[in-house]
This record gives structure tokens, C-alpha cells and sequence, in this order.
């Protein structure tokens, strides 16, 4: 009997590693091997089309990005972006959960109305609100001068601090939804009991989410946020449609500057020394998280 | 919540959430009902006057490369969701079913990897795929594409399977049925549910997709929508009665999809982020 289980087992291994060697291999080719040729890349000098053979430079490039005050203002950019859209994300979102939690007519309306931002191309969702911060055509100006509450165009885009807030309450607008959608579905897993309970106990509404609801939510709470946070690390699309990194670079994040110099400046392996300091920036951000994940067990 | 003032307080809240969620897109397509004149009009025009048809059909006489970009984001959102739930599947049902040795520590690792930004594939990606002649092809972008999207297929399909009774598979064995039938005749079957919401998902993803569809598209005629239309403005003027127009056409089969298999893709979002 041992005999036959020990072929089984070993059937099912070399099944199941035929099964998965093809994704594993598609995996390590598209993302893998692009990453680490990154590194070498970042390392060297090279040319794109591989005309000129690849010389080891060492740290040079680092170096070099330590004295770019460009690499500074996009390290900046991305996390002042990633510091004011995460927690208005999130405030947001528990606020669209816990009303979307409540039963009422019409809830399939609203929750397309939940679910629509966030099933958007960005790149496109970016143009669709440059066109309504447009200062001499846009939707909010008309709206504003109409109105009476401003009494010249408002320059939502041109001004420095101005396009960063912009810029900030598109990627709120669109991903506060995706929040939202992750809680509710924490809010949904906790059971009624323990609120009846609570309500034994005499608890107000705002007890019973301090004590009840808020420490159920932690996890995917977490979740959510570690996945935002990496999106929000590495913004791309959306200043490229909405300002292009400006005015001047106001709001050029990490991956809008390498993607510049690389294919807009062709310095190759200046840029790949960027991306792996980004990737580097998204890694150290991720185990800050995993180790709030791990510390509540 | 049986008085009055909350019922009022609560439908006013969902009203406005809705009116917020809904105004950008709703903006976007009266601007393109609109003549040119009433575009660049003051005082502003919040609805068109006249109504007017003029801007979609000259998307369709004058510039349909704009139209072929939403055929090329078809093709290739098509292609990478076929490719990623067949290699998902079958990967997905090893790592869930078929106990492989370190079946956990590699799950963790295809999560892992979707930390990489997609712009640090970009210098490696661009190259190899020159030299493969693999930039400006389909099945470049559909590879591309199913290796980014692949991790996610991998977790969804892999938590799907978990789900199903264990019996049915076992029973099949018995009988002598081999590993692959057994998949393709019985748990594909029985996972449609599955597979529809991933497949739903993964090809929202394709068609959002920007940097990867940016670079390895580089002529104009092989572009996705997203691309296409954010590179379509050129350097100086912004033609916004065509670009609102040529949005909204690039939006509505994404709004569509959403708005028929909203609960599937609901389910499906917030069982992956369960994980």
C-alpha cells in the first residue's frame, strides 16, 4: 500500500511541477529577469541596442544620482504623493464601506458607483480630469467664476503646491473606491452577535466602531493599504496625462523621471540605477508593513 | 435607523458619493456631444446646445486610427486574459491541489514579485524584445502582459480551487482518470465561476495597462487606447472635442463589462485582497 501512495506522490509532484513550470517560466522572463538585468545594467555602460558592449562602472551611476537634485525632487514628489493620498484614501474609504454597509434602495447603482472609478484606465481618467482643472475651459473654473467664489481662471495644474493637490485628489478620487471595496468585505465577515451584544453592554455607535468594528478591520485594513501603497510608490500614468511632471517638476514622481531618462534622454543605465533605488524605496516599505503584520498575531 | 433624520442623512450621503463618482465621466461625454464652439464657449455650457453627433463621426471619416487602437486594446486584452487563465489554471490547481514540495514558499515568492515597479522592467524589457523583434507585435504585448498579470491569476484561481470538495477529484482518480483530465474535465467545469471573475479582472487590468503598452508599442498604428489616446494631442494643440470623444469610446466597453458583472467582479477583488 505504501508502494502504490509513494508512486502517487510522485506522480502528482512531477504533475504538478509540469503544470506550474510554464507560468513560473513566463514569470521569471517578464519579470524575474528584467529586474536583475536592471541591476547589471545599473552598474554599467551599455547601449540600448546593444551596439556598444557592456563596461562595469561600478557605483558610478549611484553617484551620480546622489548628486542629481532631479532624483531628490522625484523621491520627494512620490513620497509627499504617497503621504497625502494614503491616509485620505483610507478615511475615505472606511467612510464609503460603512455607508455601503447600510441596506437602502438603490444599492446596486451605487455600487457600480463605488466600483466605477477604480475599473478606469488611469492614463485616460487622467485626461478626463486635466480637462476639468482646464483654467480657461475647465468644468471647475466655470464653476467657480460662475459661482462667484473665485474672480479670476484658478491655475490648478500651473501652480507648484496647486498641482500637487490636484494631482493628489484624482489618485484619491479613483483608488478610494478600491479601499472601500476591500473593508466592506472585512465589514461583512463580522458577525452580528457581537454587536448585539455591545448593544447589550450599552454601547454608543461610536463604541461600538472603536471597540468592535476598528480591531476587526485591521487585517484587511492592512491589505489594502500595502497594496495601495506600492501603487502610489510607483505613480506613472497619472502625472504623465495630467501635468507631465510639471510645472518645472512639481509633480515628477520617481517613475515618471526614469522613464524620462531613459527613453527621453537614452541614458540607459542612469536609469536602471533609478529604478532599482525605487525598487529598493517600495521594498523597505513593504517590510515596515509586513512587520505591522506580523506584530498582530 | 428607524427615524426619519438618518434615512435622510444616509440617502443624501449615497446620493452624493454617486453624483462624485459619476461627474467626471458624465462631463466627459457632454463635452463631446458638444460643437467645437460650445466646448470653448463663455459663458460655459453645461449641457450641449445644440446636441450634436459631429465629433464621433469624425472620429470614424477622419481619424480612424483612433478606432483601430481600441481593436488593438481588444486583441491584446483578449489575449493576455486567455493566456493568463490557462497557465493560471493549470499552475493555480498544482500549487492548491496537487501538493507539490514547497508549493507555500512559491506562492509567496509569485506574490512577492508583483512588488517590482513596472518601470524597472522597462530598460531590459525594451531591449530584449528588440532583439526577440517582439516590439510592435501582439503576442510581444500579450506575453508581457500575462507575465505581469499572472501573479494575481495564479492567487485567484488558486483560492477558487481550495474551495471545491476534494470527493469529485479523488473519486476521478480512482477510476484511473489522469491529473490533466482530471482538471480539464472536472474542476475546470466546476470553477467557471472562477475563472469568469479572474478572467473579468485580468482583462480590466490588460486594457488599463500603460507603461509596458507604452514601450513596446512605439508605432502609432499597433498603440492601445490608453496610449494611443494620450500620445494622440502631439506637441502643441489639444483637440479636446476629439480626445473627450475618443475617451468616452475607449471608456465604454470597460463601463459595460463593470456595470453587467459588478458582483462577480466585487467577489472576485475582495477575495484576492483577502489573502
Amino acid at each position: 500500500m505504501t508502494g502504490t501512495t509513494s508512486t502517487l506522490d510522485r506522480r502528482m509532484q512531477w504533475t504538478g511541477i509540469g503544470f506550474v513550470a510554464p507560468t513560473v517560466l513566463v514569470i521569471a522572463a517578464i519579470l524575474v529577469y528584467p529586474i536583475l538585468q536592471s541591476i547589471v545594467l545599473s552598474f554599467g555602460d551599455s547601449s540600448i541596442d546593444g551596439s556598444e558592449p557592456y563596461r562595469f562602472v561600478g557605483l558610478a551611476h549611484y553617484s551620480q544620482l546622489i548628486h542629481t537634485g532631479r532624483f531628490w525632487n522625484a523621491l520627494g514628489v512620490t513620497l509627499t504623493f504617497t503621504a497625502i493620498t494614503i491616509p485620505c484614501e483610507l478615511l475615505v474609504g472606511i467612510g464609503l464601506a460603512l455607508l455601503m454597509n447600510e441596506s437602502f434602495r438603490g444599492k446596486g447603482i451605487a455600487r457600480l458607483a463605488v466600483l466605477f472609478p477604480w475599473a478606469l484606465p488611469t492614463a485616460l481618467n487622467a485626461l478626463m480630469w486635466r480637462w476639468m482643472y482646464n483654467s480657461d475651459y475647465g468644468l471647475f473654473n466655470a464653476l467657480a467664476l460662475q459661482s462667484g467664489l473665485a474672480d479670476r481662471p484658478i491655475n490648478w495644474l500651473g501652480d507648484q503646491t496647486l498641482a500637487m493637490i490636484s494631482m493628489s485628489i484624482v489618485a484619491i478620487w479613483k483608488t478610494s473606491s478600491f479601499m472601500a471595496l476591500i473593508i466592506l468585505a472585512g465589514l461583512q465577515s463580522i458577525p452580528r452577535e457581537l454587536y448585539e451584544a455591545g448593544r447589550m453592554d450599552g454601547m454608543s455607535r461610536w463604541q461600538e466602531f472603536r471597540q468592535i468594528t476598528l480591531p476587526l478591520l485591521k487585517a484587511p485594513i492592512l491589505v489594502a493599504l500595502i497594496v495601495r501603497s506600492m501603487d502610489a510608490l510607483r505613480t506613472f500614468e497619472l502625472p504623465f496625462n495630467l501635468t507631465d511632471g510639471g510645472p518645472v517638476t512639481a509633480t515628477e514622481s520617481l517613475s515618471l523621471y526614469a522613464y524620462k531618462v531613459i527613453f527621453d534622454f537614452i541614458e540607459f543605465n542612469f536609469g536602471a540605477a533609478l529604478v532599482v533605488v525605487q525598487f529598493l524605496v517600495i521594498f523597505a516599505m513593504s517590510l515596515v508593513y509586513i512587520f505591522l503584520l506580523r506584530n498582530r498575531d | 435607523m428607524t427615524t426619519a433624520r438618518p434615512r435622510i442623512a444616509l440617502y443624501t450621503l449615497v446620493v452624493l458619493s454617486a453624483v462624485i463618482s459619476f461627474l467626471p465621466i458624465v462631463w466627459l461625454i457632454l463635452t463631446s456631444l458638444k460643437t467645437s464652439t460650445g466646448i470653448y464657449a463663455w459663458p460655459p455650457q453645461y449641457l450641449p446646445q445644440p446636441f450634436t453627433l459631429e465629433n464621433y463621426i469624425n472620429i470614424i471619416t477622419n481619424t480612424p486610427e483612433l478606432l483601430l487602437y481600441v481593436v488593438n486594446s481588444f486583441i491584446v486584452g483578449i489575449g493576455c486574459t486567455a493566456a493568463s487563465l490557462a497557465l493560471g489554471g493549470l499552475a493555480g490547481y498544482a500549487l492548491s491541489r496537487l501538493r507539490i514540495r514547497g508549493a507555500r514558499v512559491m506562492m509567496v515568492a509569485i506574490l512577492a514579485v508583483t512588488m517590482f515597479p513596472p518601470v524597472s522592467l522597462l530598460p531590459s524589457l525594451f531591449q530584449t524584445f528588440l532583439e526577440l523583434g517582439l516590439l510592435n507585435t501582439y503576442t510581444g504585448l500579450i506575453i508581457a502582459h500575462t507575465g505581469l498579470f499572472l501573479p494575481f491569476t495564479v492567487w485567484m484561481l488558486a483560492s477558487y480551487f481550495a474551495t471545491l470538495p476534494a470527493e469529485i477529484e479523488e473519486a476521478a482518480r480512482m477510476d484511473g482518470m489522469g491529473f490533466f483530465r482530471i482538471f480539464r474535465s472536472i474542476v475546470i467545469p466546476l470553477s467557471w465561476p472562477g475563472f469568469v471573475a479572474t478572467g473579468l479582472i485580468v482583462f480590466i487590468f490588460s486594457w488599463n495597462e500603460f507603461p509596458l503598452a507604452l514601450v513596446l508599442m512605439t508605432q502609432n498604428s499597433m498603440r492601445t487606447a490608453p496610449v494611443g489616446i494620450s500620445l494622440y494631442p502631439g506637441e502643441y494643440a489639444f483637440p479636446w472635442e476629439t480626445i473627450s470623444t475618443a475617451t468616452v469610446i475607449a471608456i465604454i466597453p470597460i463601463l459595460v463589462i463593470t456595470a453587467i458583472f459588478q458582483k462577480q467582479i466585487v467577489g472576485g477583488l475582495t477575495a484576492g485582497a483577502g489573502k
